[in-house]
């Protein structure tokens, strides 16, 4: 959706010799801009001197995130300079998954680098997350260290990570950085939701491939406002979402079956105990919220349950297109 | 040039039989498994391939595959990243497999590849999907042995496929029948459940059984709930999948009834005893949450509905193949 409401600068390739030399592009980086215009011609900068320095043919990809500022004329300039420069202008501001979904789609590159200029990642320090991934690794993510931001954004991290090594059993200390190096047949293989781009660690993880992380320095200042109320709460229930995607996605009725037994079982029991004290006589119930609980948790557990079998309906009529496993090699 | 031709002469060869064995941490059992299964295949003098998926093993089962491949090019090898589990490796398996009859076993050695011969001459008396019957199982009782035999009664009664012995590994199916199944989650448990949603004629037969030498079993009783939870959804598979309302309006149905009958006793309490509404709060209770639930499920109903409609499911017309020439004769039972 996101990649038809794009204007697209691609650099104009003239002649054999530069299609050839543009077709032997080894590393893509895709950068999310957003209301950077301040000192964007510095960054790019910064980048295109800790590329070179890598000795292998790359190209950049910036994503301008519909700035507000002058971000989007000083890019074109850049990318009318530079040849291994494209430049993505999105129609609205989709946000960063959508804006690596686009760049993904123009990157010709075998490796990936990903990240966004929000969390300010130091450029010089990309180097270090290619020789990781060189050391044997199909993800590396960038672990923002010393880390330069608010508490109350280091309090939901420390959450979800909390979480995320639980549930993926992913021990890295920055899973949600946004900042990362992968392969590109990593991306290729598992399913990117909307908004999820700051899972792929954790989906990548999940498919088997090998994950690390490399520590990076945080530039510091910030590039945008602090963040509402509504913000904080999307990111935490985010949380959820990868709870759901990686454990329950293609058995819904395995949570809610579980969570509706339990509800049905505290009703059952509730109301039994009700029944009986009614019926052995020990007086009214008429006006007991406890009842009001046993009959709402009876009924909401048999919703539970009923919620699942539809999920499991879902799952079951698209069941042609679910891959659930992720093949390594097949000797024939 | 040579090694292209070679290759796509194997690529055009019919296949006959395919056997699909999903492994995980079995290095003690590969080699014997493959040497008797290997002696078996021959003997048929039909074009077969043996399709190993290595589920993410830890072991060395993956580099024990890959010299039994050197040695016989009839096995076939599909390593998994990570673990993915038995349904998962047996989709991958089904998906890869090309022949006309696909087999399906554990690679634990409890079935005997011996009786795949007769198991194929069951399968080409007429039917889609042929099942072992482990009838002298040699588990230990209390832990293995119990426990499948009530998951096997209550998986029979809920899905209406009357089979001894459904959680047996030793199966034979038409590739048109496989080809249909998508096996995700833990479906494999419920493959002859599957199978007769794609309308496949399903029998079984009785096939030995041997005591786990090398290894450990894979299987724990825990997994009690999730078989329930999984059951419920396989019965509405089976009896709504093209109808889903009936099922969620019958529910909703049986609420109301109770919602409404509530309103009539609370109605006589009121007229004929003289008592105050809020005296009969159980009942207003009752009324609301029943009404409103039954409600509930007819919208769900709709909803699960609008699901199959819009569903990629394509409707079973299942229309009788012949076998190798057979022509399949439905009196052959």
């Amino acid at each position: 959706m996101a990649v038809t409401n794009t204007i697209v600068h691609v650099p104009k390739l003239h002649s054999e010799k530069q299609k050839r030399i543009y077709q032997e592009i080894k590393l893509s980086t895709i950068v999310s801009i957003y209301n950077h215009g301040k000192n964007v011609e510095e960054y790019f900068l910064t980048l295109k001197s800790t590329l070179d320095g890598l000795g292998v043919k790359y190209e950049i990809i910036f994503i301008d995130d519909n700035s507000e500022d002058d971000t989007y004329s000083k890019l074109v300039k850049i990318a009318q300079q530079h040849q291994n420069v494209k430049l993505i202008k999105m129609r609205s501001h989709f946000g960063e998954a959508s804006a690596f979904e686009a760049g993904f789609k123009m990157s010709i590159g075998e490796y990936i680098i990903f990240y966004t200029t929000r969390v300010r990642p130091d450029a010089r320090d990309l180097p270090k997350l290619i020789t990781k991934l060189n050391e044997g690794y199909d993800l590396v993510v960038g672990w923002r260290m010393p880390r330069k931001d608010g508490l109350l954004n280091k309090l939901i991290s420390s959450g979800f990570n909390f979480i995320a090594r639980k549930i993926a059993n992913l021990e890295l200390n920055d899973i949600n950085s946004g900042i990362f190096v992968v392969r590109r047949n990593v991306i290729e293989n598992i399913q990117i939701y909307g908004g999820l781009n700051q899972f792929i660690p954790i989906l990548a993880k999940k498919q088997g491939y090998r994950i690390a992380e490399e520590k990076i320095a945080q530039l510091s200042g910030t590039f945008r406002k602090s963040k509402s109320i509504s913000e904080y709460l999307q990111r935490s229930l985010d949380i959820l979402t990868v709870v759901f995607l990686t454990k329950y996605s293609k058995k819904p009725i395995h949570f809610l079956g579980f969570a509706g037994g339990i509800l049905m079982l505290v009703g059952g029991i509730i109301n039994l105990y009700l029944f009986f004290y009614r019926i052995l006589g020990y007086g009214s119930i008429a006006g007991r919220p406890l009842l009001l609980l046993g009959a709402l948790s009876l009924v909401i557990g048999i919703q539970m349950i009923a919620m699942g079998l539809i999920g499991e309906m879902i799952i079951f009529t698209h069941a042609g297109d679910i891959k659930e496993y992720n093949i390594e090699e097949v000797i024939e | 040039m040579m090694k292209q031709l070679q290759m796509i002469e194997v690529l055009e060869k019919n296949i006959d039989i395919s056997l699909v064995v999903p492994l995980y941490n079995e290095e003690e059992n590969i080699r014997i498994l493959h040497d008797s299964v290997r002696e078996v295949l021959d003997g048929l003098g039909k074009e077969y391939e043996i399709i190993f998926i290595d589920d993410g093993s830890k072991d060395q089962t993956f580099e024990i595959l890959k010299t039994l491949h050197d040695d016989n090019p009839k096995v076939k090898i599909i390593k998994f990243r990570t673990n993915f589990g038995q349904s998962a490796a047996m989709a991958a398996g089904f998906e890869a497999a090309r022949g006309e009859v696909v087999f399906a076993m554990d690679g634990d050695l409890q079935n005997d590849p011996r009786d795949i011969p007769r198991l194929l001459t069951t399968l080409e008396a007429g039917y889609d999907v042929v099942s072992g019957w482990r009838k002298n199982r040699k588990d230990k009782l209390i832990i293995r042995k119990i426990p499948s035999r009530l998951a096997n009664k209550l998986i029979c009664s809920v899905t209406k496929v009357k089979l001894h012995d459904t959680g047996c590994s030793l199966k034979v199916f038409r590739s048109e029948i496989i080809k249909r199944i998508n096996l995700y989650g833990e479906l494999h448990r419920f493959i002859p459940a599957l199978a007769k949603i794609e309308g496949a004629r399903i029998t079984e037969m009785v096939v030995d059984h041997h005591p786990r030498k090398y290894g450990k079993s894979k299987y724990n009783i825990t997994r009690t709930f999730r078989v329930i939870v999984d059951l419920m959804a396989m019965n509405l598979f089976i009896k709504y999948l093209k109808t889903p309302l009936r099922f969620f309006g019958m529910i909703g149905s049986l609420f109301i009834t109770f919602g409404i009958l509530s309103i009539l006793w609370m109605l006589y309490r009121v007229y004929f005893f003289n008592k105050s509404l809020i005296d009969i709060n159980v009942l207003l209770i009752s009324l609301f949450l029943f009404m409103a639930t039954g409600v509930q499920f007819f919208v769900w109903g709709f909803l699960a509905d609008l699901i199959v409609r819009t569903g990629k499911r394509k409707s079973v017309y299942l229309t009788e193949v012949p076998l190798n020439g057979k022509t399949l004769a439905e009196e052959s039972k």
